[in-house]
């Protein structure tokens, strides 16, 4: 194993650990928990018309939950440690400052993706069981499937934008505020773009990309040094 | 004398408009215990920031063990134990998981991690805390704990950053003993400080830094120096010692002069077994030998000298 897969494996199991520790592993339970089981109430106080409809609420309360998740853990891994200097530990460690950073935000930001993608699989399987079908002609406002990946774009930028804050700024309250900043004008352009019936894929493509610069950045923001 | 360990040729640091560094330049040989002495602000964990890659400099060079702690971090770091101004953990972590973290990073894998954690934990003491959340340590254990992340494995070098902030007086004293240990055992020591009783009693030669440059580069008067300086160090006995007792603690290399009744103070040549030479005459003649330390007060003058009044902690 190279010194730099090293950094990145112990990136890795240290915020896992960090997870445990100050037992906020327990937030991934959220989004594939809560999602389908509160999305099935909605469905049931909304009378919503067919599961096209359905899945679309789904999987924007799931995402919504998601993105509390990205976003706060995002922040926590890449500015907790900075808050405390325990970064003139973890830096002064022969471990390159930036393949130990990658492998810190994956939990956070890929674990967010994954327990968003798992609620989603159980709305997609309960929609069509738990909602009429009598509804079929109301047309459906986005297509499930689009929605489902233009979301995982939304959450990557999300977590993304407040990792790379968080670094920038030492602060991962900062960083909250900065990714919920950023979801905010994500969620108005695209929303603008639905209205006007422009949205295409480009748009989450977008997003998806935008979070993996804001990734970049805060790898490579990471052990600066000039400050 | 082996190459350099560390050295730093001609390093500038700026921040802002302000020079911390400027031209800075020295090297540590292998084995050797150096004190960083300088008041506030003098640029001394700039200098540590430097050395453990933290930070880069604007001018000069900066090897360890001939590598570059920015270009060539890992070969650079790899036998480096560093503590750098006052980092901390997150409350919910505990000692355990730090050194853990910190061998695997120095190369130990499952139980041997586990061992090179535990051992480290053990030698600074807080071996029963080891499993208690950082955020519920005193002070003390805290900087312990980081101490103790340091010493991982045992690194043949060591950049420490007052390493005895924090601690109450019998837990410093504690450490320097430990820290005067561990370099007689061949660890290089570099230790940053503006407590002058740290580097009288841990080191053998002392950096003055003032204001960015350095302004001394000498040996510790009471401990042997690179080059061959005496040793001096004062003897406290729980009596009074009558004139007579004082030939039995002379040797051919070694001059005693009285303090007071109860202290005196022996220069002699050699290192730590000639220390231990003399402490075995005191003991073989039956002499109430209370305490030893390096010889006081020279260094705080020197000190003095070389930063000045205004300037002295």
């Amino acid at each position: 194993m190279t010194s730099a897969a090293r950094a990145f494996v112990e990136g890795v199991r240290w915020e896992l650990l960090r997870l445990r520790r100050s037992r906020r592993l327990a937030l991934f339970l959220i989004p594939p928990v809560a999602g389908p089981i509160g999305t099935a109430l909605a469905w049931r106080l909304l009378a919503v018309p067919n599961p096209g409809t359905a899945e679309v609420l789904g999987l924007f309360v799931t995402a919504g939950l998601a993105a509390l998740v990205a976003l706060d853990l995002g922040a926590l891994a890449a500015g907790e440690d900075l808050a405390v200097h325990a970064d003139r530990l973890e830096f002064a460690l022969p471990q390159s400052p930036r393949a130990a950073t990658a492998g810190r935000l994956l939990p956070p930001i890929g674990g967010a993706v994954a327990a968003d993608l798992a609620g989603a699989a159980a709305i997609v399987a309960a929609a069509p069981r738990l909602v009429p079908t009598g509804g079929a002609g109301t047309p459906v406002l986005l297509d499930p499937t689009h929605l489902l990946w233009g979301l995982v774009g939304f959450l990557l930028l999300l977590g993304g934008v407040a990792a790379a804050a968080a670094t920038t700024t030492r602060s991962p309250a900062q960083g909250l505020v900065a990714g919920v900043l950023a979801g905010v004008v994500a969620a108005g352009i695209s929303a603008e773009f639905l209205v006007q019936g422009t949205l295409s894929a480009a748009t989450p493509i977008a997003m998806a990309l935008g979070g993996l610069v804001a990734i970049a950045l805060a790898v490579g923001g990471s052990g600066a040094r000039g400050h | 004398m082996g190459a350099p360990v560390v050295e730093l040729r001609g390093v500038q640091k700026r921040f802002g408009g302000r020079t911390v560094l400027e031209n800075l330049s020295f090297a540590i040989a292998p084995g050797e215990a150096v004190g960083y002495l300088g008041p506030n602000g003098a640029g001394k964990s700039t200098t540590l920031r430097l050395l453990s890659g933290l930070l880069a400099p604007d001018r000069g060079e900066v090897r360890l063990g001939g590598f570059d702690p920015i270009a060539d971090r890992t070969r650079a770091l790899a036998g480096v134990g560093a503590l750098v101004e006052t980092p901390a953990l997150p409350p919910y972590l505990t000692p355990r998981d730090l050194l853990g973290h910190v061998a695997r990073l120095r190369g130990f894998s499952g139980p041997s991690a586990a061992a090179a954690a535990a051992r480290a934990g053990a030698r600074l003491g807080i071996a029963p805390s080891l499993d208690r959340p950082y955020g519920t340590l005193s002070t003390g254990l805290q900087r312990r704990a980081l101490l103790a992340a340091a010493a991982v494995g045992e690194p043949p070098l060591l950049l420490l950053d007052e390493p005895t902030l924090g601690l109450d007086p019998a837990a410093r004293g504690d450490l320097r003993r430990l820290l005067r240990a561990v370099a007689d055992s061949g660890t290089t020591l570099f230790l940053s400080t503006h407590l002058l009783e740290d580097v009288e009693a841990v080191c053998d030669r002392v950096l003055f830094l003032k204001e960015g440059r350095l302004v001394g580069d000498e040996a510790v008067g009471s401990r042997r120096d690179p080059v061959g300086r005496r040793r001096r160090v004062d003897l406290t006995f729980a009596e009074e010692l009558p004139d007579p007792a004082l030939a039995l603690l002379a040797a051919p290399d070694a001059d005693c002069r009285r303090l007071s009744p109860r202290s005196v103070r022996v220069e002699f040549d050699g290192g730590s077994a000639a220390q231990a030479a003399l402490v075995a005459r005191a003991v073989r003649a039956g002499l109430p030998l209370e305490s030893i330390g390096p010889a006081e007060g020279d260094l705080a003058r020197r000190y003095l000298e070389r930063v000045g009044r205004e300037e002295a902690t």
